[in-house]
């Protein structure tokens, strides 16, 4: 009952509150539903690891998780609970200044447990069009918090995101049946052969090679536009920077990481049924171009969020160019990089938020330097978040990173290393260059100051007290899972 | 393993498929918005035939199932959904296509033949009538081209969902018996609901730009 009761809290919570009137009740019934959601993940992870990685299977292997699913539950759980966390606050500033109304905050409350559903069954759906199903829900659960605002620009980004999306994810079914279609007549005497992702890697050999080499690219191509990898991200930027910044943070904490999972998937029949480095290689190379693509575009950004967004941009990419380069310490590495990028940018975002509240604009140009005068407390958060997403320490990014790089390195992959390290300064140079514009130096003064709730502080400094505690300390169990994960990545379970 | 397909049968389909493509190059040269979302209802209908002329040929009758939720999806529900969207924004009625009739005609031509092309190694793979697989792509490509191609919202939308009935011509050519059904039923409700959250999504635009001219959003760059 483990798995079904992961999906049916956040769906349950997400019909309440559009039945439940008090504003204290639906901003309580979703702090709740996550935290329970949370308590379930972790009890997940427990069952998975301490079974040597034995998948949990419901349903009769409808829902199916192994470490690499346990391991995603967790990120998606923590980011959604950091979201309601700071959502309460964010939102109830948001209808005193009358820029969202009683509909709209409604909306939020009742599309984001829903959102969060169709994530926690896109790792959890065994059936791999059950997946698909399930990324387009999250699509389509997302689009109307992008446009929450309503503002031209958000309906614009909305659109792009949708439309996007849409193509994305018709060619990603194309994908998938390709990949159903491969096993066709493979096992005698069934007609309509299994559709179980565990059931297609057992028989991956004996697939179609051919119509899997083109379902990988469908699926590449649908689920990267998805992932935003580049040059397929066009709508992330847009639609990161027009959402409230709770989305934005579900959207780039998670939602980029979901649809990474929904092609690994594939990347692990794929190369168990070729046999040779074909997806790996193509994941390398998208995962390298959306890593050097981001950092022009963060070094001439002029938005706060928009630069976040691109950002978001390089570490998938670099997600995908370590499970690209398949070597343990990499992949490993990659894993580890989902989870600690989870925790920081949520923060980041929650922070462009309480600046986007004080002054109504994210652009640079007027916010203009001295915020740490204005807003010291935010202004604290960001600078620590930024510091941890450029990749220094004593934050776990830098861990991460130093992993993959150094995989790279021991595993005849020097260049992509060196090519890895360049993009990463360039980010570095840009994150760093921009943020302290921001936020150091003297301020005009005539701003007031900010006013910020205990709730708002712990929502930003939760995920960044957890993101320390977990790199100077990972436990075991952890170690364990997220090598358990490793395992499957690289088809040796 | 695959049960022998009778002839007629496969010409049948052949036949029903290739019809899905003519209806998709009207798409290309129709002016009027209203004729479009009816070609569409159309071309639904056709791809329903096609799950029923295979589910009486297997006698699978979950192909039927999915036959019958076409009907009621796409040739009933979407066009009805639609056509409301339209009376209520009160549009005008002409679509006004970047690139001018005679030339998309043209392009359509060159994709339908570059989909031939792409299909050619695989055809041997398609279990029912021959060239649906490469009708299906066909669909996909001129698909994406309407896409690009219009400038209405409701266009775009209706662009998108023939892509998605090339998907599932696809579905039915390379595997006989189409998909498991809780995946069609699934995929089934998201095309409804995507509909229902793009109809709420023009409408928003057309209230906030007082239009429906997708490329006046222009105001996100890089």
């Amino acid at each position: 009952m483990l798995l079904t009761s992961i999906l049916g809290v956040p769906f349950v919570v997400g019909l309440l509150c559009a039945i439940a009137r008090p504003r204290a009740l639906v901003e309580s019934l979703n702090i709740a539903g996550f935290v329970s959601a949370l308590a379930l993940g972790v009890k997940l992870f427990k069952t998975v690891a301490t079974d040597n990685g034995t998948a949990v299977t419901e349903w009769d292997e409808f829902l199916r998780a192994d470490a690499l699913s346990a391991w995603m539950v967790l990120l998606i759980s923590v980011v959604s609970l950091a979201t309601s966390l700071y959502a309460v606050h964010y939102f109830r500033r948001g209808l005193a200044a009358g820029v969202v109304n009683e509909r709209r905050f409604r909306e939020f409350y009742v599309l984001t447990p829903l959102f969060a559903t169709g994530m926690f069954l896109v790792v959890l759906a065994n059936n791999l069009g059950v997946m698909w199903i399930a990324v387009e829900a999250t699509a389509l659960s997302s689009v109307l918090l992008v446009a929450l605002y309503n503002r031209k620009t958000s309906l614009e980004a909305a659109w792009k995101y949708v439309m996007l999306g849409g193509l994305g994810l018709v060619l990603a079914l194309f994908g998938t049946i390709f990949t159903y279609a491969a096993a066709i007549g493979k096992t005698p005497g069934e007609t309509l052969p299994s559709f179980n992702w565990s059931r297609l890697v057992a028989m991956a050999p004996q697939l179609d090679h051919h119509l899997m080499t083109l379902a990988f690219i469908f699926v590449l191509v649908g689920y990267g536009t998805k992932a935003g990898l580049a040059p397929m991200h066009t709508w992330l930027p847009d639609a990161h920077s027009e959402a409230p910044s709770p989305t934005s943070a579900m959207l780039s904490g998670v939602s980029l990481k979901i649809a990474v999972y929904a092609l690994l998937r594939f990347h692990i029949i794929t190369m168990a049924c070729l046999g040779s480095g074909f997806s790996r290689n193509l994941l390398l190379g998208f995962g390298l171009f959306s890593m050097l693509l981001a950092g022009p575009f963060i070094l001439v950004q002029k938005n706060l969020k928009r630069m976040l967004a691109y950002s978001s941009l390089e570490h998938v990419g670099l997600i995908c160019v370590a499970v690209g380069m398949n070597a343990p310490l990499t992949v490993f590495g990659a894993l580890l990089h989902m989870g600690y990028h989870a925790l920081t940018k949520p923060v980041l975002f929650f922070a462009a938020g309480n600046i986007h509240q004080q002054f109504h604009t994210l652009d640079f140009r007027r916010l203009g330097p001295g915020l740490v005068r204005t807003m010291p407390v935010t202004a604290l958060l960001l600078g620590l978040a930024a510091v941890a997403v450029s990749g220094l320490p004593p934050f776990g990014l830098f861990v991460s990173e130093l992993t993959v790089i150094a995989g790279g390195f021991t595993s005849n992959h020097a260049w992509v290393s060196v090519v890895i390290l360049a993009a990463l300064i360039v980010v570095f140079c840009g994150v760093l260059n921009k943020l302290a514009g921001l936020l150091l130096g003297p301020s005009d003064g005539a701003q007031p100051r900010e006013t910020i709730s205990a709730s708002n502080v712990a929502a930003m400094s939760l995920p960044l007290g957890t993101l320390l505690l977990f790199t100077v300390w990972l436990p075991g169990s952890f170690r364990q899972l997220i090598e358990q994960a490793v395992g499957i990545i690289r088809g040796m379970p | 393993m695959n049960p022998p397909t009778s002839e007629t049968g496969s010409q049948i389909l052949t036949l029903l498929a290739s019809l899905m493509l003519v209806l998709q190059l009207l798409l290309a040269v129709q002016p009027m918005l209203v004729t479009n979302i009816r070609i569409f209802a159309l071309q639904s209908l056709l791809l329903a035939a096609i799950a029923g002329v295979v589910g009486s040929a297997y006698h699978a009758w979950h192909v039927y199932v999915i036959a019958l939720l076409t009907i009621i999806g796409k040739v009933l529900f979407l066009p009805w959904r639609l056509e409301r969207l339209v009376r209520q924004i009160k549009i005008e009625q002409e679509i006004h296509p970047f690139v001018n009739m005679p030339a998309s005609m043209l392009i359509c031509g060159a994709l339908t033949v570059l989909a031939y092309v792409v299909a050619r190694p695989i055809t041997s793979l398609e279990r029912l009538g021959n060239n649906t697989l490469a009708i299906a792509i066909a669909l996909l490509l001129t698909g994406f081209f309407l896409m690009i191609n219009r400038r209405k919202a409701i266009t775009q939308v209706l662009a998108l969902l023939t892509m998605e009935n090339g998907v599932m011509l696809a579905a039915i050519a390379l595997t006989t018996y189409g998909m498991p059904l809780v995946v069609e039923i699934g995929i089934f409700f998201d095309v409804v609901i995507a509909v229902m959250v793009l109809g709420i999504l023009v409408f928003r635009i057309r209230e906030t730009f007082a239009s429906m001219d997708v490329s006046k959003l222009n105001e996100l760059k890089w």
